[in-house]
């Protein structure tokens, strides 16, 4: 091998690989290819570093020439970008460029969108549409600021809970209205008298002409009432006179205690205001059907009512007049009946029936 | 000219004139600043004769076949080496970290910015530092270089100035070759383990790079080829002491050279992130 071909080789071999690699770099950062540039201006630019990809559909078809800093505080850092011919199809002049990573915390690269197909091609040096980087760092401050938010909702959480406690310690110990309500025991009492003046006021609502209809057809006011006058068994010697009523003819109705033919009473009151008598007691019993409570009430009622409309229209000793209501009682006749028994002589006044009967 | 050559020579290797033990510990010191002086004094002698006319054409070419030439087979066959080992050891690297893809860009990477510069760096070093240090050595000190110098020929201009500039321009050539070399060797140790086809290959290793990644590694063997001719040829001339002398020239042109390449490297790195 000759000196000249040797030398001839190494330059010859060098040199070209030289060529090569420049190329190879060069196609690398398109310096070479057929481009055009465009620019487009950030708020920041996230570390993206000069060489970094252009990709347009998520084809590397460029790469970042400069970055550069604006001299002015209120300016934009400019990324200026070569693209390739080819994209100038796609990427018109509402296309938009946004620097993306690679990954959570891969690389940085700029990513421009299609255009729209009435938008104009760009010729190249032109600006288009930026959008701001998502930065990891921007992810974490946003959510640190979540978290704080979250902890001063826990702080008016646990404020709201420790009022609450207050509340609470409060009622326990008998402050404020609904501790009163709870602790003190002066309430009930005038909630218990408001009841009984509350009686007073139903009583006298019941003589209320609007109401008084009611009371008037039942023929008594007061359930209590009827048995004031009431005793639990016949004297033992024979009454000296009696007198017998049918009900469905003396009652307005079956279940009512109002007089209807109060006038045929009126034989019984001039007997007794002739006569002397020692006792009266006016039975009254209601037929075989119904229910016994209800029906034990109606007789007592009736009792009462004849007793006193005797009282009321003659002159009578009304200690000395009592009734005895039967209720439903199977030996009685169908409508049940209604008695009226004289006793001459005065025996002892049998007990007054049981209240709790 | 002569006679400052002679004077240097004996300002080199002083005689132990003062007994002082403080003087004689301090003995090495001394001769590294003189051999410092004396290598500031070659330096800008060679420089003053690159620039002078006429230029030595005839034997810079020759020198440039000497030195880049017959080189280009031992670089390209270290750079294939080192390609080849870089494969083989970044692919297990690599796959633990789940990064395997990464290994033409690792591969390319490393070989253009560091490994083919350094590597062709040494391996000239050791060929051509040697050979140029045995040969002025013993053109030195069969007194050739002597005769030249009568015959009024300066030999910094003929024999120095044209070594060093060959080897400023083969370096870089040579470096070209290694890198090609080594990234060529590791694709086909790549394809041996999982077969990729070397388009793929380049566009992966070299997709980032840009001529700053590749230019200035590459040039700076340039610096690297005048540390290697400067510091062989001033150990040459500065032969003596015959046959072994021309030995001791030899093993401390390499061993010079190749120290000075890599403690030139670390400034040339740093200098190289911070410029481009």
């Amino acid at each position: 091998m000759s000196p000249s071909f040797r030398l001839g080789l190494f330059l010859m071999t060098t040199l070209s690989l030289l060529a090569a690699c420049v190329f190879l770099v060069g196609r690398e950062q398109l310096k070479f290819g057929s481009n055009y540039r465009v620019r487009s201006e950030f708020d920041s630019v996230s570390g993206l570093n000069d060489g970094a990809d252009v990709r347009v559909g998520g084809i590397r078809e460029g790469t970042v020439q400069s970055i550069v800093l604006p001299n002015r505080p209120d300016g934009k850092v400019t990324v200026s970008m070569d693209l390739s011919k080819e994209t100038q199809a796609i990427v018109r002049q509402d296309s938009v460029a946004s620097i993306q990573s690679a990954g959570l915390l891969g690389d940085k690269y700029v990513d421009i969108s299609f255009g729209s197909v009435d938008a104009g091609k760009l010729k190249g040096g032109e600006k288009i549409a930026s959008e701001p980087p998502l930065d990891v760092a921007d992810l974490f401050h946003k959510a640190n600021q979540l978290l704080d938010t979250g902890q001063g909702v826990l702080e008016n959480i646990m404020g709201a809970t420790d009022n609450l406690n207050l509340i609470t310690g409060k009622i326990n110990t008998g402050h404020g209205t609904i501790g009163k309500l709870i602790n003190d025991s002066t309430l009930y009492q005038q909630a218990s008298a408001s009841v009984t003046s509350l009686h007073d006021d139903a009583d006298a609502m019941k003589s209320n002409f609007l109401l008084r209809g009611f009371f008037k057809d039942r023929g008594y006011a007061n359930p209590a009432e009827v048995k004031e006058h009431a005793v639990a068994q016949l004297p033992a010697q024979s009454p000296t006179k009696s007198f017998q009523y049918d009900p469905t003819k003396l009652f307005d109705k079956p279940d009512s205690a109002k007089l209807k033919n109060s006038k045929s009473l009126n034989v019984v009151g001039q007997y007794l205001q002739s006569e002397k008598f020692g006792l009266v007691v006016i039975t009254a019993s209601t037929g075989r059907t119904g229910d016994s409570v209800k029906e034990r009430v109606l007789s007592e009622a009736r009792g009462f009512v004849v007793r006193k409309y005797l009282v009321e229209n003659y002159s009578l000793d009304d200690t000395r007049m009592k009734t005895r209501g039967l209720g439903k009682s199977p030996t009685a006749k169908e409508a049940g009946s209604i008695e009226i028994l004289v006793y001459a002589s005065a025996p002892a006044v049998p007990a007054k029936t049981s209240a709790k009967k | 000219m002569c006679h400052s050559m002679c004077g240097m020579a004996t300002t080199v290797a002083p005689q132990p004139t003062l007994k002082d033990d403080v003087l004689a510990f301090l003995q090495p010191l001394r001769s590294a600043i003189e051999w410092t002086g004396d290598l500031g004094f070659f330096f800008w002698r060679v420089t003053k004769a690159v620039f002078s006319r006429p230029i030595e054409w005839a034997e810079f070419v020759r020198q440039l076949d000497a030195i880049g030439a017959r080189s280009l087979t031992l670089v390209s066959l270290a750079g294939a080496a080192t390609g080849a080992v870089l494969a083989l050891q970044m692919r297990d690297s690599l796959a633990r970290f789940g990064a395997k893809s990464m290994l033409p860009s690792v591969i390319v990477f490393s070989l253009i910015k560091e490994t083919g510069p350094i590597i062709t760096g040494l391996v000239v070093s050791g060929r051509v530092g040697a050979g140029i240090g045995a040969e002025l050595g013993s053109m030195r000190v069969t007194e050739q270089i002597d005769a030249m110098e009568a015959s009024a020929v300066d030999p910094h201009k003929y024999l120095v100035a044209t070594r060093v500039l060959a080897c400023i321009a083969a370096l870089p050539l040579l470096t070209i070759a290694a890198d090609f070399c080594g990234v060529f060797m590791g694709w086909i140790a790549c394809t041996l383990v999982d077969p990729v086809p070397l388009r793929l290959f380049l566009s992966n290793g070299f997709h980032g790079v840009r001529f700053a990644d590749i230019l200035p590694p590459t040039f700076k063997t340039a610096i690297f080829g005048l540390i290697i001719g400067m510091v062989a040829c001033f150990q040459g001339m500065r032969t003596r002491g015959g046959t072994e002398g021309v030995g001791r020239s030899a093993t401390s042109s390499v061993v010079l050279s190749s120290l000075f390449i890599i403690l030139a490297d670390v400034v040339l790195v740093e200098l190289i992130i911070n410029i481009f």
